[in-house]
């Protein structure tokens, strides 16, 4: 038989499960082009104030890390400096979910089985699989590009741009396409495919930030940033793209012909006979969920230790007088001594929008326990929904607790060896983490509150909740023009370990409260509703 | 009390599908109770109800004496359960999910699991993502064996169980029944495990009760088959009361007859003139087959009796 045989039939199946997600993947990113061109119009309409922008971004290594590449005061430039940085991320990571999701996924279903037995040949599925998530990638970049071509951009470099976004999510298909036949399961695949685009931010933003552009080289998130859009467009750089994608995929179909269904390549290890330390809820979610919970502080001592080692630079930048150093100094009335405090506080508030995330994706866990049938297996025995879902949210609670506590302690260690003084630093990093412990918790509790009123559509809930935390937020907040952030989400109410002002309880307890009263309406609906 | 479970005009809904639609179920103490219908009958959920997961809409459930809904925590000490699709950690071994499911129904017998895994022949120690579905089937069996509960609830317990396997279920489940006081639910589509293991049955089907009673009642409900070489042809026989797919080609006639008619068509026959005579009992195939039918009209051709 023919290996691709079948192709057509599952490229249908996969398009039919796609038509859910794919249009807002391809709305999320037009929407933000937009967007973007808005807001350079709205805040830097003249040329001054693009020049402006610019200085502050240049200034400012996060910033121009943020964006990447050199700036030019024009519309189209800063719109698409802005928006790039994003964008292709969005599109890589839309486009390893989707491979994901139509190969291992299908695998670890089951469903692999019965379409493979049916006539269709042993590349069919992965085929089918990149047909759909390249398409996706090119549909999303080709409407970029129309769009700001029918707003008036120039034509050349819409259309580079477009192909920028579009290439990203080539290069990692093609990378998820190895990850899925490297794993066992759909979710070590999808690991696999993120770190390598973590990995390749990583480098991409390390490149922008610190000035050593040759970082970029390696990464496929930076060979789109090379493209450079709306400047001297270097078609090529296209090309390294879509070559290195059709070598990942060569690359895929020969591992593919090496492996059985649902087998991985690594082989199995055997587990233990006996668990003679399960004995209860709590044990068994700690030992279903400490592997998330052990990546999660690996990445977060990470990320905090390279944003606490940039503290000396902070220092150098603010000790010039500055416009980023007044605003600080203003906005957070902090006396002019304290600057550099404030600054990495501010750092610390970004892990903590980072961490938020943490409890979202372990309530997300729990519609995952509910609906695999596991769950109805624990509560067939005596132990209780309440229960059942108790020792998920105990783990849940002392993990973001942990979380923060090594955010505050790697930032105060680091922060005072390189500039400050261990003892009246560290103290003060660590409260200030642990402070925010709360409101990351509320955040978490909405999420419990959506699972036990509308257990369907809680997993949009949930991470709609926290896309809008970190939208409305302080960080991301005063990058779009407002420094305070909003104060519908909870995190605008952590207290500044460094303002001036002594700090104040009530804000502390009255999140306590609210995530308390959340938590208890989403058991009480849990309790009251259907399970399963 | 002395039924186990107890069920009457139970309604379920889920959006527009109405999946129970009045369901009855009674199941004595100590009993062994075949739980038959076609797929999407309401099996899965009739006891998803009875462990408190569902909340029914309307009816009344009962069980060991308990309502499943609210107190459920007691019930559950008292009951095992093994669900009809097995899902497992993927990360845990089959020996830890024995385990932990075990320690959670408050603990179980050491020997018993001990030897059960031998009947069994499963390896405790792979990953739960490495068994195959007859294996996770036997994870969720050993761990509810091996517990000392009253109430055995298995939802379609043996669909991925090798014949081997499968007999070995049936010897454990007939030592439970000789040990006497342990009741057993059992849903099943495997007719000669239901005939060789309950002692009475229930038939569902569009979430209904079509039919219960013991097999041997169920049986008298059923028709025989008679094939008849006569002395000469008639035309009297079609008109007789509980005369099925009648056939006739010269001498020669076939059909079906209602047990309670069998008397009365007998001397019919032999008022004619019997030269040969065929008859074959109503098989437990035939009367599932009659309730399984979606058309349903249960007056279609008996399996086999017209060749
Ligand atoms: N959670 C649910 N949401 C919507 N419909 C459901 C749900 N659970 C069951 N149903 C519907 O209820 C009906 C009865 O399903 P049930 O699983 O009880 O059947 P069953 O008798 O166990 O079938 P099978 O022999 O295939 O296991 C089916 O039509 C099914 O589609
Ligand atoms: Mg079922």
């Amino acid at each position: 038989m023919n290996p691709l045989t079948g192709t057509g039939h599952l490229v249908r199946l996969a398009l039919r499960r796609e038509r859910t997600i794919a249009p807002w993947w391809i709305l999320l990113i037009v929407t933000l082009a937009l967007a973007m061109v808005a807001y350079i119009n709205r805040n830097m309409g003249t040329y001054e104030l693009k020049l402006t922008y610019i200085g502050l971004i240049r200034s400012n290594a996060f910033l121009q890390g943020l964006g990447g590449g050199f700036v030019e005061p024009r519309l189209e430039v800063l719109a698409t400096w802005r928006s790039g940085g994003f964008l292709y991320v969005a599109s890589a990571f839309a486009a390893v979910m989707s491979v994901v999701r139509h190969t291992r996924g299908e695998e670890d279903a089951g469903r692999s089985e019965l379409v493979r037995s049916a006539v269709v040949g042993r590349r069919a599925q992965l085929t089918a699989a990149m047909l759909v998530a390249t398409g996706v990638s090119l549909f999303g970049g080709l409407v970029t590009a129309v769009v700001l071509i029918g707003i008036g951009l120039e034509p050349i470099g819409s259309l580079a741009y477009g192909a920028a976004i579009t290439v990203a999510g080539w290069v990692f298909a093609g990378v998820a396409a190895v990850a899925a036949q490297l794993s066992r399961n759909a979710r070590t695949a999808t690991a696999v495919g993120l770190s390598a685009l973590a990995v390749s931010y990583v480098l991409r933003y390390a490149g922008d930030a610190s000035g050593q552009y040759w970082l970029k080289y390696p990464s496929p998130i930076g060979w789109s940033h090379l493209v450079q859009a709306y400047q001297d467009e270097r078609w090529w750089m296209l090309g390294v793209s879509i070559l290195a994608g059709a070598v990942l995929l060569a690359v895929a179909y020969q591992l593919l012909g090496r492996r059985d269904l649902g087998a991985g390549l690594l082989s199995e290890r055997l587990g233990r006979a006996r668990a003679p330390e399960l004995r209860g809820p709590i044990s068994l979610a700690w030992r279903l969920h400490r592997g998330l919970l052990v990546k999660w502080t690996a990445g977060v001592a990470f990320f905090t230790a390279a944003a606490a080692g940039l503290s000396p630079l902070g220092r150098d930048l603010l000790s010039r007088p500055s416009i980023l150093a007044d605003n600080i100094r203003n906005t957070l009335g902090v006396p002019a001594d304290e600057t550099l405090g404030a600054y990495s506080w501010y750092m610390i508030l970004i892990l903590a929008y980072a961490i938020a995330l943490y409890p979202v994706l372990m309530t997300l866990r729990l519609r995952e326990e509910e609906i695999s049938g596991r769950a109805e297996a624990v509560q067939a025995t005596p132990v209780t929904r309440l229960r059942w879902a108790a020792g998920h949210l105990v783990v849940t609670g002392l993990g973001t607790t942990a979380l923060m506590a090594v955010a505050g302690l790697v930032f105060g260690t680091l922060y005072s060896v390189l500039v400050g003084d261990l003892a009246t630093d560290m103290p003060r990093f660590l409260a200030g983490a642990l402070g925010a412990v709360p409101a990351v918790w509320c955040v978490g509790a909405v999420c419990v509150l959506a699972y036990g009123l509308l257990p369907r559509a809680s997993v949009a809930i949930s991470w709609t909740v926290w896309i809008l935390t970190a939208a409305l937020g302080q960080v991301a907040g005063p990058l779009y023009g407002r420094w305070g952030g909003s104060p519908l989400e909870p995190l605008h109410y952590i207290p500044n370990a460094f303002a001036a002002a002594p700090l104040d309880a009530g804000p502390v307890v009255a999140l306590l409260a609210v995530t308390a009263i959340l938590l208890g309406g989403g058991l009480l609906a849990l309790r009251r509703r259907d399970f399963g | 009390m002395s039924d186990a479970i107890s069920v009457t005009g139970l309604v379920k809904t889920f959006g527009a599908t109405r999946a129970l639609d009045g369901l009855d179920l009674v199941v004595g103490t100590g009993e062994v109770h075949g739980f038959l219908g076609p797929n999407g009958a309401g099996k899965s959920t009739t006891i998803r109800i009875l462990l408190g997961m569902l909340r029914a809409d309307a009816g009344t459930a009962r069980l060991l004496g308990g309502d499943p809904w609210a107190d459920a925590t007691e019930l559950h000490r008292r009951l095992a359960y093994v669900p009809g699709d097995v899902t497992l950690w993927p990360h845990l071994s089959g020996g830890e999910v024995i385990d932990l499911l075990g320690r959670l129904r408050g603990g179980l017998d050491e020997r018993r699991r001990a030897e059960l895994l031998e009947r069994f022949d499963l390896d405790p120690r792979k990953k739960s993502r490495a068994y195959s579905k007859g294996n996770r089937q036997k994870v969720a069996l050993i761990a509810a064996l091996a517990s000392d509960a009253e109430l055995l609830i298995l939802d379609e317990p043996t669909t991925g169980l090798d014949p081997l396997m499968e007999e070995v279920f049936r010897e454990t489940v007939r030592e439970e029944q000789r040990r006497g006081n342990r009741t057993v639910l059992l849903s099943s589509h495997i007719l000669a495990e239901v005939e060789e293991l309950c002692d009475r049955v229930t038939i569902i089907k569009d979430g209904r009760t079509v039919e219960s009673g013991t097999l041997a009642g169920l049986r008298h409900l059923s028709r025989t088959s008679i094939q008849a070489d006569l002395a000469a042809p008639t035309d009297g026989l079609a008109d007789l009361p509980g005369v099925h797919d009648l056939r006739a080609e010269g001498d020669r006639v076939w059909f079906d007859v209602d047990t309670a008619a069998l008397d009365a068509v007998l001397r019919h026959l032999t008022d004619v003139g019997v030269r040969g005579l065929v008859s074959r009992p109503p098989t437990l195939e035939e009367l599932f087959l009659r309730h399984y039918d979606r058309t349903g009209a249960g007056n279609g051709r008996h399996a086999g009796a017209a060749r």
